[in-house]
Protein backbone atom coordinates (compact mmCIF):
# COMPACT_ATOMS: atom_id res chain seq x y z
CA UNK A 1 0.00 0.00 0.00
CA UNK A 2 1.31 3.15 -1.46
CA UNK A 3 0.43 4.38 2.46
CA UNK A 4 2.51 2.36 4.46
CA UNK A 5 5.55 2.88 2.00
CA UNK A 6 5.82 6.19 2.97
CA UNK A 7 5.87 5.47 6.60
CA UNK A 8 8.97 3.03 5.77
CA UNK A 9 10.52 6.51 3.31
CA UNK A 10 9.90 8.23 6.31
CA UNK A 11 11.37 5.95 8.23
CA UNK A 12 14.37 5.51 6.31
CA UNK A 13 14.76 9.31 6.89
CA UNK A 14 14.48 9.26 10.28
CA UNK A 15 17.41 6.63 10.17
CA UNK A 16 19.65 8.88 7.95
CA UNK A 17 18.79 11.93 10.41
CA UNK A 18 20.08 9.52 13.20
CA UNK A 19 23.41 8.18 12.20
CA UNK A 20 24.08 11.61 11.22
CA UNK A 21 23.07 12.94 14.91
CA UNK A 22 26.15 10.14 16.14
CA UNK A 23 28.17 11.89 13.55
CA UNK A 24 27.98 15.52 15.15
CA UNK A 25 27.53 13.89 19.00
CA UNK A 26 31.51 12.67 17.93
CA UNK A 27 32.47 15.95 16.39
CA UNK A 28 31.29 17.80 19.58
CA UNK A 29 32.71 15.06 21.93
CA UNK A 30 35.74 15.18 20.62
CA UNK A 31 36.29 18.90 20.00
CA UNK A 32 38.75 18.85 22.62
CA UNK A 33 40.74 15.66 21.57
CA UNK A 34 44.27 16.79 20.24
CA UNK A 35 47.16 14.47 20.02
CA UNK A 36 49.29 13.11 22.43
CA UNK A 37 52.19 13.98 20.88
CA UNK A 38 53.71 17.02 19.21
CA UNK A 39 53.45 14.54 15.80
CA UNK A 40 49.89 12.84 16.44
CA UNK A 41 47.17 14.49 14.55
CA UNK A 42 44.40 15.92 16.70
CA UNK A 43 40.66 14.38 15.86
CA UNK A 44 39.35 15.36 12.84
CA UNK A 45 36.28 16.56 11.51
CA UNK A 46 33.52 14.19 9.94
CA UNK A 47 31.03 15.54 7.66
CA UNK A 48 27.93 13.09 7.08
CA UNK A 49 26.92 12.51 3.55
CA UNK A 50 23.59 11.34 2.14
CA UNK A 51 22.67 9.71 -0.63
CA UNK A 52 18.97 8.35 -1.84
CA UNK A 53 19.00 4.60 -3.01
CA UNK A 54 16.05 2.41 -4.75
CA UNK A 55 14.80 -0.08 -2.36
CA UNK A 56 13.39 -2.81 -4.41
CA UNK A 57 11.29 -4.23 -1.75
CA UNK A 58 9.34 -0.91 -0.95
CA UNK A 59 9.63 0.44 -4.87
CA UNK A 60 10.58 3.66 -3.86
CA UNK A 61 14.09 6.13 -3.24
CA UNK A 62 14.90 5.34 0.17
CA UNK A 63 17.61 7.95 1.68
CA UNK A 64 20.67 6.58 3.57
CA UNK A 65 23.69 7.74 5.24
CA UNK A 66 26.72 8.09 2.70
CA UNK A 67 30.46 7.90 2.93
CA UNK A 68 31.65 9.72 6.07
CA UNK A 69 33.71 12.58 5.10
CA UNK A 70 36.57 14.23 6.55
CA UNK A 71 37.10 17.65 6.94
CA UNK A 72 40.22 18.71 5.44
CA UNK A 73 40.42 22.61 6.57
CA UNK A 74 43.81 22.82 8.50
CA UNK A 75 43.74 22.15 12.44
CA UNK A 76 43.72 25.69 14.67
CA UNK A 77 46.53 26.13 16.62
CA UNK A 78 46.40 27.52 19.92
CA UNK A 79 49.81 28.67 22.32
CA UNK A 80 49.94 26.45 25.19
CA UNK A 81 53.55 25.67 25.94
CA UNK A 82 53.09 23.59 28.74
CA UNK A 83 50.84 21.07 26.88
CA UNK A 84 52.19 17.34 26.23
CA UNK A 85 51.24 17.81 22.52
CA UNK A 86 53.08 21.29 22.02
CA UNK A 87 55.32 22.36 19.28
CA UNK A 88 58.84 23.46 19.50
CA UNK A 89 57.32 26.96 19.54
CA UNK A 90 54.59 26.34 22.37
CA UNK A 91 51.66 26.03 19.72
CA UNK A 92 49.03 22.51 19.95
CA UNK A 93 47.38 21.93 17.21
CA UNK A 94 43.58 21.65 17.98
CA UNK A 95 40.74 19.90 16.52
CA UNK A 96 38.75 21.92 13.33
CA UNK A 97 35.90 20.96 15.08
CA UNK A 98 33.93 24.47 15.57
CA UNK A 99 30.81 24.05 18.56
CA UNK A 100 28.70 26.85 17.06
CA UNK A 101 28.84 24.94 13.38
CA UNK A 102 28.27 22.09 15.18
CA UNK A 103 25.42 23.05 17.36
CA UNK A 104 23.58 24.33 13.62
CA UNK A 105 24.59 21.12 12.07
CA UNK A 106 22.67 19.43 15.25
CA UNK A 107 19.69 21.76 14.79
CA UNK A 108 19.34 20.65 11.54
CA UNK A 109 18.87 17.34 12.23
CA UNK A 110 16.69 17.43 14.60
CA UNK A 111 14.51 19.76 11.93
CA UNK A 112 14.63 17.28 9.65
CA UNK A 113 13.99 14.43 11.86
CA UNK A 114 10.51 16.35 13.20
CA UNK A 115 9.52 16.87 9.51
CA UNK A 116 10.16 13.32 8.68
CA UNK A 117 8.31 12.47 12.30
CA UNK A 118 4.93 14.74 10.71
CA UNK A 119 4.94 12.98 7.31
CA UNK A 120 4.69 9.62 9.23
CA UNK A 121 2.01 11.00 12.00
CA UNK A 122 0.25 12.67 9.13
CA UNK A 123 0.05 9.00 6.89
CA UNK A 124 -0.75 7.34 10.14
CA UNK A 125 -3.94 9.48 10.30
CA UNK A 126 -4.65 9.44 6.90
CA UNK A 127 -4.83 5.53 6.98
CA UNK A 128 -7.03 5.83 9.80
CA UNK A 129 -9.31 7.97 8.60
CA UNK A 130 -9.80 5.73 5.35
CA UNK A 131 -10.42 3.32 7.67
CA UNK A 132 -12.65 4.79 9.07
CA UNK A 133 -15.12 5.11 6.67
CA UNK A 134 -15.96 1.60 7.35
CA UNK A 135 -16.77 2.91 10.57
CA UNK A 136 -20.25 5.13 11.15
CA UNK B 1 2.28 -3.19 3.55
CA UNK B 2 -1.08 -5.32 2.57
CA UNK B 3 -3.16 -3.35 4.59
CA UNK B 4 -5.06 -2.36 1.66
CA UNK B 5 -4.83 -5.97 -0.47
CA UNK B 6 -6.11 -7.70 3.09
CA UNK B 7 -9.07 -5.02 3.03
CA UNK B 8 -10.01 -5.48 -0.44
CA UNK B 9 -9.45 -9.37 -0.68
CA UNK B 10 -11.94 -9.36 2.36
CA UNK B 11 -14.37 -7.32 0.51
CA UNK B 12 -13.89 -9.83 -2.44
CA UNK B 13 -14.42 -12.75 -0.69
CA UNK B 14 -17.26 -11.09 1.36
CA UNK B 15 -18.79 -10.45 -2.25
CA UNK B 16 -18.10 -13.49 -3.32
CA UNK B 17 -19.50 -15.19 -0.48
CA UNK B 18 -22.41 -13.51 -0.58
CA UNK B 19 -22.97 -14.34 -4.26
CA UNK B 20 -22.75 -17.80 -3.68
CA UNK B 21 -24.96 -17.65 -0.81
CA UNK B 22 -27.37 -15.81 -2.72
CA UNK B 23 -28.05 -18.54 -4.95
CA UNK B 24 -29.87 -22.21 -4.02
CA UNK B 25 -28.50 -23.85 -0.81
CA UNK B 26 -25.39 -25.96 -0.95
CA UNK B 27 -24.50 -28.53 1.42
CA UNK B 28 -22.03 -29.58 -0.50
CA UNK B 29 -19.00 -28.14 1.79
CA UNK B 30 -16.16 -29.00 -0.88
CA UNK B 31 -17.57 -26.50 -3.59
CA UNK B 32 -14.87 -24.46 -4.45
CA UNK B 33 -16.57 -20.94 -3.59
CA UNK B 34 -14.66 -19.09 -0.39
CA UNK B 35 -15.75 -19.88 3.33
CA UNK B 36 -15.79 -16.59 5.38
CA UNK B 37 -14.17 -19.00 7.70
CA UNK B 38 -11.09 -19.36 5.64
CA UNK B 39 -11.04 -15.88 5.27
CA UNK B 40 -11.08 -14.43 8.41
CA UNK B 41 -8.50 -17.25 9.62
CA UNK B 42 -5.96 -15.90 6.63
CA UNK B 43 -6.03 -12.53 7.77
CA UNK B 44 -5.48 -13.36 11.24
CA UNK B 45 -2.79 -15.38 10.07
CA UNK B 46 -1.20 -12.28 8.34
CA UNK B 47 -2.06 -9.96 11.64
CA UNK B 48 -0.28 -12.43 13.56
CA UNK B 49 2.75 -12.98 11.54
CA UNK B 50 3.08 -8.84 11.60
CA UNK B 51 2.34 -9.08 15.00
CA UNK B 52 5.36 -11.83 15.60
CA UNK B 53 7.62 -9.22 13.73
CA UNK B 54 7.21 -6.49 15.76
CA UNK B 55 7.34 -8.82 19.35
CA UNK B 56 10.88 -9.49 17.62
CA UNK B 57 11.57 -5.78 17.06
CA UNK B 58 10.55 -5.08 20.10
CA UNK B 59 12.83 -7.85 22.25
CA UNK B 60 15.79 -6.85 19.91
CA UNK B 61 15.32 -2.88 20.52
CA UNK B 62 15.85 -4.32 24.51
CA UNK B 63 18.47 -6.22 24.23
CA UNK B 64 19.94 -3.20 22.25
CA UNK B 65 19.88 -4.87 18.61
CA UNK B 66 17.21 -2.88 16.62
CA UNK B 67 16.71 0.73 16.30
CA UNK B 68 13.24 2.43 17.45
CA UNK B 69 12.26 3.39 14.11
CA UNK B 70 12.05 0.27 13.20
CA UNK B 71 10.52 -1.08 16.73
CA UNK B 72 7.87 2.05 15.73
CA UNK B 73 7.42 1.21 11.88
CA UNK B 74 6.88 -2.38 12.39
CA UNK B 75 4.10 -1.69 15.10
CA UNK B 76 2.64 0.78 13.02
CA UNK B 77 2.17 -1.96 10.68
CA UNK B 78 0.86 -3.93 12.71
CA UNK B 79 -1.44 -1.96 14.02
CA UNK B 80 -3.14 -0.59 10.85
CA UNK B 81 -3.35 -4.06 9.55
CA UNK B 82 -5.02 -5.69 12.59
CA UNK B 83 -7.44 -2.28 12.64
CA UNK B 84 -8.38 -2.50 9.16
CA UNK B 85 -9.19 -6.40 10.19
CA UNK B 86 -11.02 -5.57 13.17
CA UNK B 87 -13.07 -2.81 10.95
CA UNK B 88 -14.22 -5.45 8.17
CA UNK B 89 -14.92 -8.39 10.70
CA UNK B 90 -17.42 -6.13 12.50
CA UNK B 91 -18.54 -4.88 9.00
CA UNK B 92 -19.39 -8.60 7.65
CA UNK B 93 -20.86 -9.38 11.04
CA UNK B 94 -23.15 -6.35 10.66
CA UNK B 95 -24.22 -7.68 7.37
CA UNK B 96 -24.59 -11.08 8.68
CA UNK B 97 -26.95 -9.44 11.28
CA UNK B 98 -29.19 -7.57 8.91
CA UNK B 99 -29.91 -10.13 7.11
CA UNK B 100 -31.05 -12.90 10.11
CA UNK B 101 -33.17 -9.68 11.13
CA UNK B 102 -35.45 -9.84 7.71
CA UNK B 103 -38.28 -10.84 7.88
CA UNK B 104 -39.49 -14.14 6.21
Amino acid sequence: MDLIKSLFISASGLKAQNNRMQVIAENIANADSTGRTPDEEPYRRKIPTFKSHFDKEIGAEMVEMGRIAEDQTDFVERYEPGHPAANEQGFVRRPNVSTLVETVDMRQAQRSYEANLNVIQATRRMVQRTIDILRA
Amino acid sequence: MSTPTIASNAYQMAARLAQATAGTEDLNPNRDSPNFGQMVQNVVETVVDKGRDADQKSIGLVEGKTDVVDVVTAISETELALETMVTVRDRVISAYEEIMRMPI
